[in-house]
């Protein structure tokens, strides 16, 4: 009896419980450390001259910026980072939404099927740019074959070296890997939605495509809209696909705002300049994040409710 | 009497010909799966075949002769620097180190989200949101030029320590989504036999949540077994090359062979795709962290 009401006292006594603190403590310290700082002086130097040792540091205060709003290949990072987002957001997550519908229905080899749709995802980036620039090799890939049974056409494509082909080849790419984790998330909403509300629809005379468009929709909006902006960033970020496979390349085709970065700093070794444009990446992050809290709190308040 | 004139449902009537209905459903799964599996089957065929199969055009489909001789080129070369399982080595201390680190971690963390809610604690679970959302090659500006000042690069520990916190996160999700899932009963049982609440998460919650503790370890494991920027950037000693920095630098050189190439990616991609699909459905939780429930 006196345990428990020490349990009690503690739990909801006016004193201050200090352990999630401590808890938390050592988390925000480390993620300071490698983070926050780093963020800071990449805010510092991007009013700064640091072209890496080569000369002294100097303030330059808005120059950077001024560089940044004038370089027609910092815009052309931004279009092509917005491409990419929106191409791979389409592609995975519309895929993905496929992927799911097809894997809730009941057939047989419907376990086989859905661990060859789960194989993507858990490749990593490095063999993944491996396998398509072999497959899309311009002189022995396999893509060429298939290609000219379908077109027309006397020629092998030139693929990622085609500065029209390049982006969507990427942007595929990055879907093909993507896809799988959209699907199982979208899945495992599906089948949390109660089957009375389809054998409701279907004793009120539902067809398949309504009993789809007026329950399943409307269930799997919220999580869609999530996982849009979850791609977003996931796309934004991408680094190694894009840099390993293109290089930015073919005409800056596929050079993304982390791509610009990277090469900023360590092909031209211009590390303010670089800095510069990682802190427009900033802003681009922190707004789509806010947005992702937004929607997320937003659905768990309809989830409650 | 009436059980026998009660009309027949249609779908029974129809069911001779129901599968036909299904036919557009079981070419899209097909496709789907030839898309998805397509890739990895050609990888695959490339390592086994001999090489002169890869390098003509049309390339054959179908397996025509098999060899193994690529593993013996990639294990057993003169220049260590240079072997596959030199780099897969590296690898595995790089990812265990960074596993040790992030498991402790999170599991503070997770506890401190997982009890009632304190002050500050959205604040917290911003924090951690906005670190798993950054992009890496945002800030791998100015950790460089620090490690660089400290002397601290070419070293597997530190990249360890960095790859740790981007992956913190996500593995704090993973785990809280777990610690949630364990009644409250249990927890105040333990608390009334007079544990303190650290050894009631140590003698309790731990044991409980082993499998999503192993769900954590292989998120950690592989997010620095396949992270290839910071790897790229902080190592530059040849010998303590990861695999993913081993594997970018063969892509670089032109005059690779193909076989070689792939039989590295293949070792490469192995545990990973062994592992994950092990626990995938704890990942897809904690990823979504949120976004599925209710």
């Amino acid at each position: 009896m006196a345990a428990q009401a020490a349990i009690n006292k503690s739990a909801s006594g006016r004193r201050r419980d200090y352990l999630p603190y401590m808890l938390a403590l050592p988390i925000i310290l480390y993620e300071t450390i490698f983070i926050l700082i780093p963020i800071v002086q990449q805010l510092v130097s991007s009013f700064t001259s640091d072209m890496f040792g080569i000369s002294a540091v100097k303030w330059v205060g808005l120059a950077n910026y001024d560089r940044m709003l004038s370089d027609k290949y910092f815009w052309n990072s931004m279009r092509v980072t917005l491409s990419f987002m929106g191409g791979t957001v389409i592609v995975a997550v519309g895929a993905g939404l496929i992927a799911a519908l097809l894997m809730n229905q009941n057939f047989r080899g419907r376990s086989v099927a859905r661990a060859i749709m789960t194989l993507p995802w858990a490749f990593p980036d490095l063999p993944t740019v491996l396998i398509f620039m072999w497959i899309f090799n311009p002189s022995f890939g396999v893509m060429n074959l298939f290609v000219r049974w379908i077109l027309p056409i006397e020629q092998n494509p030139k693929w990622m070296m085609d500065i029209n082909l390049a982006l969507p080849l990427v942007i595929m790419i990055a879907a093909w890997k993507a896809f799988p984790f959209y699907g199982l998330v979208t899945l495992s909403v599906l089948q949390s939605i109660p089957s009375e509300l389809y054998e409701a629809a279907k004793v009120d005379g539902a067809t398949r495509l309504q009993s789809f468009r007026y329950v399943t929709l409307p269930e799997i909006i919220p999580t869609l809209m999530l996982m849009g902006v979850l791609a977003c960033i996931f796309a934004f970020r991408q680094f190694a696909l894009i840099f390993l496979f293109t290089g930015g390349g073919p005409a800056r085709t596929t050079e993304t705002l982390v791509v610009a970065v990277y090469k900023a700093a360590f092909n031209s070794f211009d590390f303010s300049y670089g800095a510069t444009i990682g802190m427009a990446g900033f802003v681009a992050v922190f707004a789509i994040t806010l947005l992702f809290a937004y929607l997320q709190r937003r659905q768990e308040a309809e989830a409650a409710s | 009497m009436t059980t026998l004139t009660t009309p027949v449902p249609a779908r029974t009537l129809a069911s001779p010909f129901h599968w036909v209905r299904r036919i557009p459903m079981y070419i899209l799964v097909l496709l789907f799966c030839i898309a998805t599996a397509f890739p990895v089957y050609w990888m695959t065929l490339s390592v086994f075949q001999p090489i002169e199969y890869s390098l003509t055009y049309p390339p054959p489909l179908f397996p025509q002769a098999i060899s193994f001789d690529v593993f013996q080129e990639i294990f057993s070369g003169q220049d260590t620097a240079q072997r596959v399982d030199v780099w897969i080595f590296n690898s595995i201390i790089l990812a265990s180190m960074t596993t040790v680190i992030c498991l402790g971690l999170s599991i503070l963390g997770a506890f401190a989200l997982s009890g009632k809610r304190w002050r500050g604690q959205g604040m917290f679970g911003l924090l951690l949101l906005m670190t798993q959302m950054l992009p890496e090659a945002l800030i791998v500006i100015p950790l460089y030029a620090t490690i660089d000042k400290l002397k601290m690069k070419d070293s597997l520990l530190t990249l360890a320590l960095v790859d740790t916190a981007f992956v913190l996160p996500i593995c704090i999700w993973i785990l809280k989504n777990v610690f949630d899932t364990i009644p409250n009963e249990i927890r105040d049982a333990a608390l009334v036999d007079g544990c303190n609440r650290m050894k009631m998460l140590w003698k309790i919650m731990l044991p409980i949540s082993a499998p999503g503790l192993v769900a954590v370890g292989v998120v950690a494991f592989f997010h620095a077994w396949n992270e290839y920027l910071f790897a790229a950037s902080l190592i530059g000693n040849r010998h303590l090359y990861t695999a993913s920095v081993g594997l970018g630098s063969m892509i670089s050189m032109i005059d690779t062979p193909i076989d070689k190439l792939m039989a590295g990616g293949l070792m490469f991609s192995i545990f990973p795709v062994i592992f994950y699909l092990m626990v995938q459905r704890y990942i897809v939780a904690g990823l979504s962290a949120g976004a599925v429930k209710g």
